[in-house]
């Protein structure tokens, strides 16, 4: 267990995480205050932040992998530790999200009737369901980016094509089944999925991310330096 | 590289690291009695490895030229200088004189006027002090 | 003398050419036999594209076999992280976050249990490292002197060097020889040590495995192949006299003339005829052995000796 978090901490040295991350928050924001002089509308730059999760995610194989095998440490721990660093990374930003969404509220919107840490639907609940729906996004959205890391890592960028190939054929066959007339089944369950309140939503990317942490986990075995 | 320190490619390293230390048994720059370099410390002045430098060690050792004295060291045991000293003077013929002779003989300079040259080389060694 | 790496029957195949199309398969290491004693200094010898490299990121785990056993420390390496701690591998294009100085060696200190701080301090400042700048950023020679510090402080029980000099000039070159004694005399630990400047190091290595084409050529010790094989030049006839029917090559001949490599030890006797006839007798160093050896100018006989044609005089 400790190795987890040592390959934690070593993650965490990375200035693209330490440095980086903690402002790409606040540019956004601004940006987005820039803009809701002009409309009062929710705006979605906090989309970036949570993209910039998956692009670390995406970097963070390619970049500590060589050094941290390097050190002893085997691909299944280095992938668990990254996970964690995941995890934690996600827990505390959901939790700042959460308390700047509280915040405006309480200011509504900034004095600017601004809508950026309340998006309709997703985050828009108690403090507790935007904790947990911003925390498991943002992990799912970090062990995608790591899967993608160790694709591109292990195949380049061919692989890295074949991959995004792969996934849209997934989502298609998906599309299909769960709107098909044919299989009722799995249609009623699609339309049961449409009707899903933010927490049930969460609960299906809570599903994904563990689905994605196993693809990631399987393809890093062989990764070789 | 241990060639900075004298040693050359020709014989095994354990073997040059030994002939080292009986000549200056031999030659008396260490005393019956006193403490030999440990393995770490040839090992280090030669820049060999040190399992080469204790082979060199254990050679005299098992020759009787070096007596161990457990937690101390290796030291030089009595006799030992003699002992060399006898070896050397029984190799004397076979590594110098001989090959003189050889040599001579290529030249073509006769045994009377090696004898010569011999004497010649005596005098001249003896007027200057070593 | 318990054994710290032994490799049987190994072999790593890459598929070589446009994958898809033309599938081919290349043998990087081709059924590799050896064993290393715990506690010796082992050089690894051969030319580039030999298989050095690939057998010792297999060795680190950071490659996995194609097929055969490998077994450091008594197991298997990959992912194993029992194995893995008591482990530390030096290469030579070793790859790093961007970090600086100061923290790739404090995490090091992270993962190995007999890290030394002392000793790594000591050895950044012998190399001129400063502990504030970016890894990145470190011209070749520090990198190496990075890896080389790191890899001296570890005093990991298996010890893998993969030229860790590049880079560095003969001055520090030295100085890693030097620290890599003085360490390993006070704290004994396997060490594996692959090169290419074989004569600077020749007086390091207690055994010498030469690779070739993904074999191994020759597994000896080093005292036995010093001295083991003299050129002997002069005239022909005195030269032919003392090599008749003895296992010889790379004769050459220029007027009266010849000069021959001849591959068994010399006796007193023999030296003692050459000095009569006047012949000249220079042994070849390690290197030129070495180099011979990966040339397949001798036929691979592990442990002592070689074999080869003897001549007929």
């Amino acid at each position: 267990m400790s190795t987890w978090v040592k390959v934690a901490r070593y993650n965490l040295l990375r200035p693209s995480i330490c440095l980086l991350l903690p402002w790409i928050l606040p540019f956004s924001f601004a940006v987005g205050a820039l803009t809701a002089r002009h409309s009062h509308e929710a705006t979605g730059y906090l989309l970036t932040f949570f993209l910039y999760f998956a692009v670390q995610g995406m970097q963070t194989v390619g970049r500590s992998l060589p050094f941290g095998l390097a050190l002893g440490v085997s691909r299944r721990s280095f992938y668990a530790g990254t996970a964690l660093l995941g995890l934690a990374l996600a827990l505390v930003s959901g939790l700042v999200l959460t308390a700047l969404q509280a915040i405006e509220r309480a200011t509504d919107g900034w004095g600017l009737s601004m809508h950026f840490f309340r998006v309709p639907y997703l985050l828009n609940g108690p403090w507790y369901a935007t904790w947990l729906t911003s925390a498991v996004g943002l992990l799912a959205l970090w062990v995608y980016g790591l899967w993608h890391g160790i694709v591109y890592f292990r195949w380049g960028t061919l692989g890295t094509l074949a991959f995004i190939v792969a996934q849209a054929l997934v989502v298609v066959a998906g599309g299909v089944i769960f709107t098909s007339e044919h299989w009722h089944v799995f249609s009623s369950a699609g339309g049961s999925a449409v009707g899903l309140t933010a927490l049930g939503l969460t609960g299906v990317v809570a599903a994904l991310a563990v689905l994605l942490l196993a693809g990631g986990h399987a393809t890093i075995r062989r990764a070789a330096v | 590289m241990p060639e900075m320190a004298g040693l050359d490619e020709g014989t095994p390293l354990f073997a040059q690291v030994a002939d080292r230390l009986a000549g200056e048994i031999a030659d008396g720059g260490l005393a019956e009695g006193e403490r030999v370099p440990s393995t770490n410390e040839l090992a280090a002045f030669y820049r060999i490895n040190p399992a080469t430098a204790a082979k060199g060690i254990n050679v005299l050792a098992d020759d009787g030229l070096l007596e161990k004295r457990r937690g101390i060291g290796m030291f030089v045991a009595t006799g030992a200088r003699q002992r060399l000293q006898a070896r050397r003077r029984a190799e004397f013929t076979q590594r110098y004189v001989k090959p003189l002779l050889t040599e001579a003989a290529r030249l073509g300079i006769g045994t009377d006027k090696l004898f010569a040259l011999i004497r010649e080389a005596g005098n001249e060694r003896e007027s200057v002090p070593l | 003398m318990t054994t710290a790496i032994s490799v049987a029957g190994l072999t790593k195949s890459y598929r070589s050419g446009s994958g898809l199309l033309h599938p081919a398969e290349e043998a990087a290491l081709d059924d590799v036999n050896l064993t290393v004693g715990a506690g010796t200094i082992t050089g690894l010898l051969g030319r580039n594209g030999a298989g050095k490299t690939t057998l010792l990121r297999i060795l680190a785990g950071q490659e996995f076999p194609s097929s055969g056993s490998v077994r450091v420390l008594g197991a298997p390496p990959a992912e194993n992280e029992d194995v893995l701690r008591r482990l530390v591998f030096v290469r030579e294009d070793q790859a790093y976050p961007e970090i600086k100085v100061g923290q790739a060696l404090r995490v090091a200190s992270w993962f190995y249990p007999n890290w030394d701080s002392a000793l790594a301090s000591a050895l950044a400042d012998d190399f001129g490292l400063r502990a504030g700048k970016a890894v990145q950023r470190l011209s070749r020679g520090q990198r190496s002197a990075l890896g080389i510090t790191i890899g001296l402080a570890a005093r990991a029980e298996v010890t893998l060097f993969d030229e860790p000099y590049a880079g560095l000039d003969a001055v520090a070159r030295q100085l890693f020889y030097d620290r890599l004694l003085a360490d390993f005399a006070e704290f004994p630990r396997t060490v594996l040590l692959s090169t290419h400047l074989i004569d600077e190091a020749a007086a390091l290595f207690e055994g010498v495995i030469v690779i070739d084409r993904g074999r191994v050529v020759l597994d000896a010790a080093a005292d036995v192949l010093r001295g083991a094989a003299t050129r002997v030049s002069g005239p022909c006839l005195a030269v032919d006299a003392l090599v008749a029917g003895r296992p010889v090559w790379e004769r050459r001949q220029l007027g009266s003339q010849a000069s021959v490599v001849m591959i068994e030890p010399l006796s007193a006797g023999d030296r003692e005829q050459a000095r009569s006839a006047g012949l000249d007798l220079t042994p070849l160093s390690l290197q030129q052995i070495v180099v011979q050896a990966a040339a397949g100018m001798l036929a691979p006989v592990p442990g002592a000796g070689f074999a080869t044609e003897r001549t007929s005089a």
